[in-house]
């Protein structure tokens, strides 16, 4: 079964004019990594907030089409329910800590309290995040007291606690200085290897073109396209999205270097060398 | 930023219900019976559970910061209180009463009282034990996280205020000086801490509606409070002398 | 000339523990980037360049002005700071009187800052929401509100606090453009910055920052070079020079126009 099913999903919210997301449609198979791109108020954001149920439940408006989350409609369920579904992790690190637990263990099992796991549950739960988040020596630590980073990292843990089988990322390294970055990219991909469907909202071109599977372009709510990174990145007019492909892809568009085998150019640095290297050998 | 003082004692195995109930009959008990002796005698165990909460070092900065008002009270009553008549001694022009000094002894005995009272509860109980506690007897787990992220959301404010100032100032704007500078620098510095706090509040809502705290499943804890052997009958034995002096003080 | 003389300060917030050691750097012209990992000292850094904090030794002189000596409203007409957060700081209704806060402080009259002010929003680009709450627009715009504000007062000096954060593509290129008109009017440009390529597409000087030391300053060009010191102090090289290195050239490229340009002369 798809993991994610989205049907001309359009979307308004309350007062204004605008469509914020206009018709989107789009599946998503179970363990796949996919990268959303677009100039800012492209609808990244809003679409990130309609796969957790935060549209239309928390913001209200106008909402048409349908969002089906493993299964369950998101217009007919409560944000709690898809939180066991769905997770969304966003931008700035400090808001999504409670501020209502002292220790970062604490903190971590503050949604596994409000939806009544057994104390055993939680004790796993909260014992695997951490781990998975390699963030075991700040388990006592206060919230407060972690740099950017380790706090962003705090906030996944809490999130993937309420085991989600889909992770929803919102621009998450935007605030964070480059090895926090990149800090934050490597536990995604490790989450990606555990079986998790994970979908990234980012402007790093380069780093998604690393380990998405597929890259979804939107502008203006509108969907202009869904399909590999070396696809979309390989179009010609990236440039009136808004959006830049990857460095790398530039370069190779420059210099008329294409993927041997389907027509694409290469999108990350390994291709460009392996390119090279197929070259040499020749 | 707590008061609470982590320490092995005896005071703080006792479960936070019955210290906020000893909190509360200890700090009003001099209140119903207004006699010296009574309230002494309540300071005085709430500074030996003070002591032996290893906590009393604490308390000793808090009486000091209320020091100024204490004394005021005292001053004021033995100078001024109405029905006083024996004068006790000068101070050049100035006479001071007995009636009115020993009123205003009680005052400072009930203050410092109250404040040794809550002190037993604030220093030896964390405050989410306390806050667990209340919503295990049936407060609603809402009010219960407003209350406790309150508690570390103010201190972390300073620092946004302090880079909220910084801002102005780096725009030209003076913060120190005659009352109108500081009158004209008000606006721009309260103007954006609301801001922030409505857009944080906002931010940090959508993060708890993802973690569940919406749900309408009874909750479940991490930690477990632990219960006092001791807490049902100390419990009851606050109430009742609470009950008792309540009446020694309507009959008699 | 604009310049910030840095003599030989140090810093600390706590007793014990300096922040800043013995940094003694010459600004002077060229614009410049300040990059280093969260905990380096840049912000501190740059605090103090502003006079927001003054150096416990040491002296700081920001066009022959002693930051020891004057109140940072004082100095706020020879050198602007633009904050990372525009929220820090935004409290009018409309946009226009944001932008005009700043210059009436500093003097101007209020003629002369609705000038300053809408000349600044053209620049950023957003002067159509001149009349707009400040609130109404989206971050990545309220940012660029927050830098025109800093532009209305014409500084000299400008220091930007994480400019590229939260922009997109287009964004960044306005901002790209903004920084080098500056430039070519004689402002001297400094920022703190991540955005390892747009440092290197736009910034003549680069200053790397580690544990309050400066490590390496210089062009930017040079300071990219080093490798193996960027990766020590857990910076990553641009896109592009990691592309040249790739490729197998010896030199350090910093765009990848350049890449281009120089393989097709090859070719």
């Amino acid at each position: 079964m798809k993991k994610i099913i989205v049907e001309n999903l359009k979307y308004k919210y309350p007062d204004t004019d605008q469509l914020a997301l206009n018709d989107v449609s789009f599946e998503v198979e179970e363990g796949e990594v996919i990268g959303i791109v677009g100039q800012n108020s492209a609808g990244k954001s809003s679409l990130c907030l309609a796969l957790t149920g935060l549209i239309p439940h928390f913001f209200n408006g106008a909402y048409g089409g349908k969002v089906l989350i493993d299964g369950i409609e998101v217009k007919t369920s409560t944000i709690t329910d898809l939180s066991q579904k769905a997770g969304l992790v966003f931008d700035n690190p400090f808001t999504q800590m409670t501020a209502s637990k002292y220790t970062v263990y604490d903190e971590i099992a503050f949604g596994l309290e409000n939806i009544g796991v057994s104390r055993e549950e939680m004790i796993e739960r909260v014992d695997w995040s951490l781990k998975m988040m390699g963030i075991e020596n700040i388990k006592d630590k206060n919230p407060f007291d972690l740099s950017g980073g380790q706090m962003q990292r705090v906030a996944i843990a809490s999130v993937i606690a309420m085991r989600p089988e889909i992770l929803v990322l919102d621009e998450p390294t935007s605030q964070l200085d480059p090895q926090a970055s990149e800090e934050v990219f490597r536990v995604i991909q490790q989450l990606s290897q555990e079986g998790i469907t994970i979908v990234i909202a980012e402007h790093k071109m380069e780093k998604l073109a690393c380990f998405t599977d597929r890259i979804l372009l939107l502008y203006e709510g509108k969907q202009i396209d869904f399909d590999t990174p070396q696809k979309v990145f390989s179009r010609d007019d990236l440039h009136d999205y808004g959006v830049v492909p990857p460095i790398f892809t530039t370069y190779c568009k420059a210099m008329g270097m294409k993927n041997k085998n389907n027509n694409t150019y290469p999108v990350t640095l390994t291709e460009v060398s392996s390119l090279l290297g197929g070259e040499n050998n020749e | 930023m707590t008061l609470y003082v982590k320490q092995d004692s005896p005071i703080h195995e006792i479960d936070p219900i019955t210290k906020v109930i000893y909190a509360l009959v200890a700090a009003l008990l001099p209140y119903i019976l207004p006699s010296h002796t009574v309230a002494l005698i309540v300071l005085v165990i709430s500074i030996i559970l003070l002591v032996v909460g290893k906590v009393f070092r604490k308390i000793i900065p808090l009486i000091g910061l209320s020091l100024f008002l204490i004394v005021s009270l005292v001053i004021i009553q033995g100078i001024f209180r109405p029905d006083n008549v024996t004068p006790l001694f000068h101070f050049g022009p100035i006479i001071f009463y007995k009636e009115g000094l020993s009123y205003g002894l009680l005052l400072m005995l009930r203050v410092i009282n109250l404040l040794c009272a809550f002190g037993v509860l604030i220093l030896t109980t964390k405050p989410d034990d306390l806050i667990q506690s209340f919503i295990q007897k049936g407060m609603s787990p809402r009010i219960g996280y407003v209350i406790g992220s309150v508690l570390q959301l103010i201190p972390q404010m300073s620092a946004t205020i302090a880079t909220i100032k910084d801002a102005q100032r780096s725009r030209g704007l003076e913060t120190e000086g005659s009352l109108l500078v500081r009158i004209k620098a008000f606006l721009p510095l309260i103007g954006p801490v609301i801001m922030n706090s409505l857009i944080s509040t906002r931010e940090r809502s959508i993060a708890l509606e993802v973690r569940g705290f919406n749900a309408k499943q009874k909750k479940t804890f991490l930690h477990e409070v632990h219960t006092y052997k001791y807490a049902k009958v100390i419990q009851a034995v606050l109430i009742l002398i609470f009950i008792f002096a309540i009446l020694w003080r309507i009959f008699l | 000339m604009n310049e910030i003389k840095v003599e030989n300060i140090s810093f600390s917030y706590t007793d014990g523990q300096p922040v800043l050691s013995n940094i003694d750097v010459h600004f002077r012209q060229e614009s410049t980037a300040i990059i280093g990992q969260n905990g380096a000292g840049k912000t501190t850094f740059v605090k103090l360049l502003k006079g927001l904090l003054k150096p416990a030794t040491g002296n700081i002189y920001v066009n022959g002005m002693n930051t020891q000596e004057y109140t940072v409203a004082q100095l706020a007409s020879q050198i602007g700071l633009v904050f990372q957060n525009p929220n820090d700081q935004i409290f009018k209704h409309t946009v226009i009187e944001e932008v005009m806060f700043g210059p009436k402080n500093i003097g101007q009259s209020t003629e002369e800052a609705r000038q300053n002010g809408l000349l600044a929003l053209e620049k950023m680009g957003i002067v159509h929401e001149a009349d707009k709450n400040p609130y109404d627009l989206s971050l990545s715009d309220r940012k660029l509100v927050s830098i025109a504000s800093i532009l209305a007062m014409k500084p000299p000096i400008i220091i930007f606090d994480e400019p590229t954060m939260g922009q997109d593509y287009l964004g960044k290129e306005r901002l790209k453009k903004i920084m080098k008109d500056l430039r070519a009017e004689g402002v001297l440009v400094l920022s703190i910055i991540h955005d390892m390529d747009f440092v290197a597409e736009t910034f003549e000087r680069t200053i790397v920052m580690n544990q309050g030391k400066i490590v390496l300053d210089g062009p930017t060009r040079e300071v990219f070079s080093h490798e193996q010191l960027i990766r020590d102090v857990y910076l990553e090289l641009p896109h592009a020079t990691q592309l040249g290195k790739q490729l197998g050239l010896k030199q350090t490229f910093l765009t990848v126009d350049e890449l281009i340009n120089f393989n097709r002369k090859k070719q």
